[in-house]
């Protein structure tokens, strides 16, 4: 019963990362129909730079503000000058992120080396809790709670406040949205900005969790675009529900039956895919 | 002759191509003459490649497992299985058929970002396959000691496999050209164009969608069976969506619109690698840098390039072919 209830806590708190990666990704789709391929990148990267800063200033929430804050002005920029001049291509946009995932995480083997790196924990979240005879650390939970705060934070932001309903607005009518006065190339820069910076934050946190490595940006992105897209390309309660859900089955498909488990990842998303495009919860398309 | 009128230049040209790749071997060291059998079997592939991608208007991300599937067809007929050669190719093309028929099928109703996502997701789905079942494929370490043995081959070597090579892909470059202008062809190119209207006229759409991915896979696995025994190795790496991006890009900077473009394409990026690796390890960053930059500034390719210069000088209006780059999404269709 205890290694039960640890197998789900397990793949709970991993699908809570799956989801803070997606949740970026889902954003910038929901909003652009720009699908970033680049975003395990930019995961990769927050959770180097973070490394980096960690090693010069020695304060755990100095190094991890300045990598969300790197990456968030990277994903500004990147979207500014590269994305935005592919918008609606949607192969184009596909190619071109895949080309700058190729150069970052290539700058990252040149600059720190192909070593795989574990960032540390937080501060405060080194131990472990005992619920009966069951032992798990605090840092994992606390992954599912933060997950939890951004997915509650996020759909207030976009169902509740007034920059809510203008990214609403964009993604209803872009031509409407803008005729009213609504700026949304800068809105656009904005969201591509904080879902880059939420890739950052994932790296992060989420590292001390999976490590990282060259290489390993790729394994991160095809998940979480197995929970974007599973969960509905563009919703953000989708890619929550999903995000846990593929959390649950890789963590059983790995230990039931282990020399499927990537097979039993793809192949179920392939067929959903086939028959139900648009995912669980994903807008009709118009 | 009539069709031939005025096609001289073509036909000569061509005839020069392939006098110029058959008496190869005597003109350059023997390395580079291995380096061509690499840009040969790589230029097959995204000629296959090119049937679904630039005929049919299917951004297909998958294209890997076709390739693959022959590579492993080999690897496991040469080592394990001890299979004859036809036994091997025939197998091979048998899988290539059919798993891009299934590719097809299961993306009957997919169209633009769904359906590269679709392809990505079989594709990934096959490579999980190889990369797990330790037992038959080896996993990561891949199969090695692929030996040519078998291969009808004359005489010994790199120069006699390069020969062999060659003969394949020119074969299956005329028959996909071949392909490309049958009626079948044709309707493959209508269904990229306008889908709707090829449906009022009465033809099947998702059946000239199959059959172009059953084509495409058939070739592809057999580039894939050429590749293997060109390494004399076979691991997931060709299974993976980076071979399938790989292919993509190669068509694209080669130009996709054009039958030969993609060939043209994988003589550039195999050469460029060939030449970056000399001297920077920064390979990847120069090849994600060729898809960014492509994508900005050379959207038609090459072929496209020489198109376009040609256009902004000529004072008549030359058609513009729209370029497969601009997305169809599935809004148009549906």
């Amino acid at each position: 019963m205890a290694s039960l209830l640890s197998h789900v806590l397990n793949g709970l708190s991993f699908g809570s990362l799956l989801f803070l990666v997606a949740s970026g990704l889902t954003l910038t789709f929901g909003l652009m129909r720009a699908l970033n391929l680049a975003h395990g990148a930019f995961f990769l990267l927050g959770g180097y730079v973070a490394l980096d800063l960690l090693g010069r200033t020695d304060s755990y929430w100095l190094a991890m503000l300045g990598a969300v804050v790197v990456v968030g002005l990277l994903g500004v920029a990147f979207e500014r000058f590269l994305v935005h001049r592919v918008l609606h291509r949607e192969l184009a946009q596909v190619v071109l992120t895949i080309g700058a995932a190729f150069v970052i995480a290539d700058q990252i083997l040149a600059y720190w080396g192909g070593r795989p790196v574990m960032p540390p924990r937080p501060p405060g979240l080194g131990g472990s809790v005992t619920i009966g005879d069951l032992t798990f650390p605090w840092f994992r939970l606390s992954l599912i709670v933060i997950a939890l705060v951004v997915f509650v934070s996020l759909w207030l932001l976009i169902n509740r406040t007034r920059v809510g309903a203008m990214i609403r607005a964009s993604v209803d009518d872009e031509e409407m949205a803008r005729s009213v006065g609504i700026r949304v190339p800068v809105l656009f820069m904005a969201v591509f900005g904080a879902g880059s910076a939420l890739a950052a934050f994932a790296g992060v946190w989420g590292g001390a969790f999976t490590g990282l490595e060259p290489g390993g940006e790729f394994s991160i992105l095809l998940l979480a675009l197995v929970v974007t897209v599973v969960g509905g390309l563009g919703s953000v309660t989708g890619a929550f529900v999903a995000g846990l859900g593929v959390g649950l089955v890789d963590e059983f498909g790995k230990s039931l039956f282990p020399s499927f488990a990537l097979f039993t990842i793809y192949a179920p998303v392939a067929l959903l895919l086939a028959i139900r495009p648009r995912g669980l919860l994903g807008r009709v398309e118009r | 002759m009539a069709a031939l009128r005025g096609r001289w230049p073509t036909v000569v040209g061509v005839l020069a191509g392939v006098g110029l790749l058959t008496a190869l071997p005597a003109l350059v060291p023997s390395f580079y003459v291995t380096l061509s059998t690499r840009i040969i079997v790589i230029a097959m592939f995204a000629l296959a490649f090119n049937v679904v991608f630039g005929m049919g208007g299917m951004h297909s991300l998958g294209h890997a497992a076709f390739f693959g599937l022959g590579g492993y067809t080999v690897g496991l007929g040469v080592t394990r299985w001890d299979w004859s050669f036809t036994v091997i190719v025939l197998v091979a093309l048998a899988l290539g058929a059919f798993v891009g028929l299934a590719y097809g099928i299961l993306t009957q109703r997919t169209n633009g970002i769904y359906l590269l996502l679709l392809t990505l997701a079989l594709g990934q789905a096959i490579w999980g396959l190889a990369f797990q079942q330790v037992e038959i494929t080896r996993g990561d370490n891949g199969i090695s000691g692929v030996t040519r043995e078998l291969v009808p081959l004359v005489g010994t070597g790199a120069l006699s496999y390069y020969h062999f090579v060659l003969l394949v892909a020119l074969a299956s470059t005329g028959s996909l050209w071949w392909f490309s202008l049958s009626p079948v062809g044709r309707a493959i190119v209508g269904t990229r164009e306008s889908p709707t209207r090829m449906a009022a006229l009465g033809f099947r759409v998702g059946l000239y969608r199959n059959i172009a991915f059953v084509v495409s896979g058939l070739f592809s696995a057999l580039a894939g069976v050429l590749y293997t025994w060109h390494h004399r190795f076979v691991s997931p790496d060709a299974l993976l969506w980076e071979m399938s991006a790989f292919i993509l890009i190669v068509a694209i900077v080669g130009g996709a619109n054009t039958f030969l473009g993609p060939a043209l394409g994988a003589a550039v990026i195999i050469s460029l690698e060939f030449w970056v690796s000399l001297h920077t390890q920064r390979w990847m960053t120069v090849l994600g840098l060729v898809y960014v930059l492509t994508i900005l500034f050379l959207p038609e390719g090459i072929v496209g390039l020489g198109g376009r210069l040609r256009r902004r000088h000529a004072s008549v209006d030359v058609p513009v072919i729209p370029e497969p780059t601009a997305s169809r999404s599935g809004r148009s269709h549906e």
